[in-house]
């Protein structure tokens, strides 16, 4: 095995001659960069388009209404179903910038995108247009796990100790991560003898026809628990959930870019 | 020329689509004429007033019977149900929501052929023209829309408010409640996961040559592509992002200790009369008249009581077809589903302790306008409907009946 000499960025670029170039209709190599300045200036905005559309018609389909509203916030189904479908995006795109690219970047970039398209669509959709007042409907936030996988994924250079830790991290911290958000509206407060929180209060105020208040899909009370530790037990087991969900999005990105059309793109 | 046809139609197109609209109804035209006339007969619809202000108060009321023919393919009332409100959105908002005095905040079940009576308090939010329907959703089968009616409500003297007490003793105001803290902290995750993302566009070009480099450099070696730097702005990230997460949480903790789940869990049925009636009804036949629009029922009904009855009333999927000969009824508004003169009854009173065959006509366009024609297109022919009894002195008894409707085509 040859010896390579140590690497420095744009190397590879700079080494470019001139039949080399003019085999593309480049003159130099600073023309050269500037047509790839071109191609990302045009790219990446597609990019961060597509996250935004994809992620958050996905995330609307798999975790709805339990991120629209705050009284579907609960300790037990939100903090286990909003991580397994919030993975997938840096799962599979996450592979890919890292593999092809070497950018760490599909946590934080695919979320950032979610976040982006929720509060828009929050702020237009369900506030201006359906009249919620924006404090019943404000989205999550997530963007930190996003981070954490991509920092593991640097640091460690490893999906599988990026699943292993990242992963957990992920399902492990969505409730703390929020919690500081959520906790003014899980005050409790007495409505007609009844106690309630803040949220279920709002809940039942501000009149949503066609959502009665069975169709919550919350924590209900159980004789299975344990020392009732209802949210830690729930971030553990979303944390290990979530490790096997996100290698199994890792795997589904491997596959894709194995596909010989994405090897064309560029 | 016919450029400027064109682009002018679709400018006119484009405006029509942004006029404001009306929300006339909450689709309980589109559900099906059995489902409305075999689920909940709902009875003597009122509100408080048609005209107010925002911070108003409106109060509807009225009453219901589930329907002992419900579908067996239909989840049942006896399940899970809630008393909710048709109106478009929060423009108002439900300070309180009663059936026979009992608060309905959460989901509770009620049985076949009980009355119940509802009052539902609600507080004027926004300015506009709505119409108010009591509706009852059932776990399984869907909502079960009762009658509306319109209600208008004009700009305030102040603007909405909408506080309430915790039981920590704070006033709060829940139009705004908690939102500059979420605005904050969303704000703050942002701008972290904004500066990570900028931090790798200082390296662009980055797509075609990052690209090229893995390529050359192979899967094995193409993390030389990564810095030192790198690794130390990822470090530092990390860090960041696991203190802060654990600092807001303590910050939490601290500003909001006392904090309860959320809650949910069924109410207890509300306690109700069953209605049993001195009347006793059996359904002969039943025929819907295609071209005449004209339902024609034939009854066998037993006074078991002290007083001679007429019908005054026959109502079914929230239409209501009136005996004016019994009755005097005038539509609220536009679009109060009363046929003030469009019941005709063959057989007269009924004198108490008489067994008398009728027949009854609820001839009007009602059906075909409320789309209750496509009763003929059920897979379930079967119907119900509500007979409102009245004797000499006005008190009034309410005996449903139902079984198969035939189809007059000729």
């Amino acid at each position: 095995m040859s010896e390579r000499p140590p690497y420095s960025m744009g190397a590879l670029m700079a080494e470019n001659t001139a039949p080399e170039l003019s085999k593309y209709g480049l003159s130099s190599n600073s023309e050269q960069r500037k047509l790839f300045a071109q191609v990302d200036m045009l790219a990446i905005p597609l990019v961060v388009l597509l996250f935004a559309g994809i992620f958050s018609f996905h995330f609307a389909l798999l975790v709805g209404d339990w991120d629209y509203w705050v009284d579907w916030r609960d300790r037990r189904w939100w903090p286990l179903v909003t991580p397994l479908a919030l993975s997938v995006l840096p799962g599979v795109f996450g592979y890919l910038l890292w593999e092809r690219l070497r950018l760490p970047l599909g946590g934080t970039l695919t979320i950032l995108c979610l976040t982006a398209a929720s509060w828009i669509s929050r702020y237009l959709n369900f506030h201006e247009f359906a009249d919620f007042p924006l404090n019943f409907v404000w989205p999550s936030t997530f963007i930190a796990l996003g981070l954490i996988l991509d920092c593991t994924l640097l640091l460690t250079r490893s999906f599988f100790w990026t699943g292993l830790f990242g992963g957990f991290a992920f399902g492990l911290l969505i409730y703390p991560l929020n919690w500081v958000l959520l906790a003014p509206f899980q005050v409790p407060v007495e409505l007609h003898g009844t106690m309630l929180t803040v949220a279920d209060l709002m809940g039942f105020e501000y009149v949503r026809t066609a959502i009665p208040e069975y169709v919550r899909i919350i924590e209900q009370a159980t004789l299975r628990t344990f020392g009732e530790a209802v949210t830690p037990l729930t971030a553990v087991f979303a944390g290990f959930l979530t490790i096997m969900n996100y290698w199994f999005w890792l795997w589904i990105g491997y596959l894709g870019a194995k596909a010989i059309w994405t090897r064309k793109i560029v | 020329m016919l450029n400027y046809k064109f682009f002018g139609a679709c400018f006119a197109m484009f405006l029509a689509l942004g006029l404001p609209e009306l929300a006339f109804a909450h689709g309980e035209r589109a559900q099906m004429p059995q489902l409305r006339m075999r689920t909940v007969h709902w009875v003597d619809l009122n509100v408080s007033s048609t005209q107010l202000k925002v911070n108003e108060e409106l109060v509807v009321s009225g009453s219901f019977m589930p329907s002992e023919y419900w579908p067996h393919h239909v989840d049942s009332v006896e399940g899970t149900a809630f008393l909710n409100i048709g109106i478009p959105g929060p423009s108002f908002v439900r300070l309180d929501s009663r059936v026979n005095g009992v608060p309905m905040i959460r989901s509770t079940s009620f049985k076949p052929g009980h009355i119940y009576n509802y009052e539902v308090r609600l507080k004027a939010r926004k300015p506009g023209r709505y119409h108010v329907h009591p509706v009852i959703n059932v776990k399984g089968t869907g909502p079960i829309i009762g009658p509306g009616l319109w209600v208008e409500v004009a700009e305030g003297v102040v603007s909405f408010e909408n506080t309430a007490e915790t039981l920590l003793g704070e006033t709060i105001d829940l139009e705004t409640y908690g939102l500059a803290n979420v605005k904050f902290w969303s704000a703050l995750w942002f701008l972290i996961g904004l500066a990570w993302f900028g931090y790798w566009l200082t390296k662009c070009p980055i797509i075609i040559p990052r690209f090229r480099d893995v390529e050359n450099l192979g899967s094995a070696d193409a993390d030389q592509i990564i810095t030192a730097n790198d690794h130390r702005v990822g470090g530092v990230f990390l860090v960041l992002s696991l203190t802060l997460i654990v600092g807001s949480y303590m910050y939490a903790q601290e500003n909001w200790p006392i904090t309860t789940p959320l809650q949910t869990g069924k109410l207890e049925s509300p306690k109700a009369a069953k209605n049993e009636p001195t009347i006793s009804v059996e359904m002969i036949e039943a025929r819907y008249r295609i071209p005449g629009r004209s339902f024609k029922v034939e009854f066998l009904v037993e006074n078991h009581g002290q007083n001679a009855i007429d019908i005054g009333e026959f109502s079914a999927g929230n239409l209501r077809f009136i005996n004016s000969d019994v009755l005097s009824v005038v539509p609220r508004d536009t679009h109060d589903l009363v046929a003030a003169d469009a019941l005709r009854v063959d057989g007269g009173s009924i004198p108490p302790g008489k067994k008398k065959s009728i027949t009854i006509y609820a001839n009007d366009a009602l059906w075909e306008t409320e789309r209750m024609t496509t009763m003929i297109a059920s897979p379930d022919s079967v119907v119900a409907g509500l007979l409102h009894f009245y004797d000499d002195r006005g008190n009034r008894s309410l005996v449903e009946f139902g079984g198969p409707m035939i189809p007059v085509f000729r």
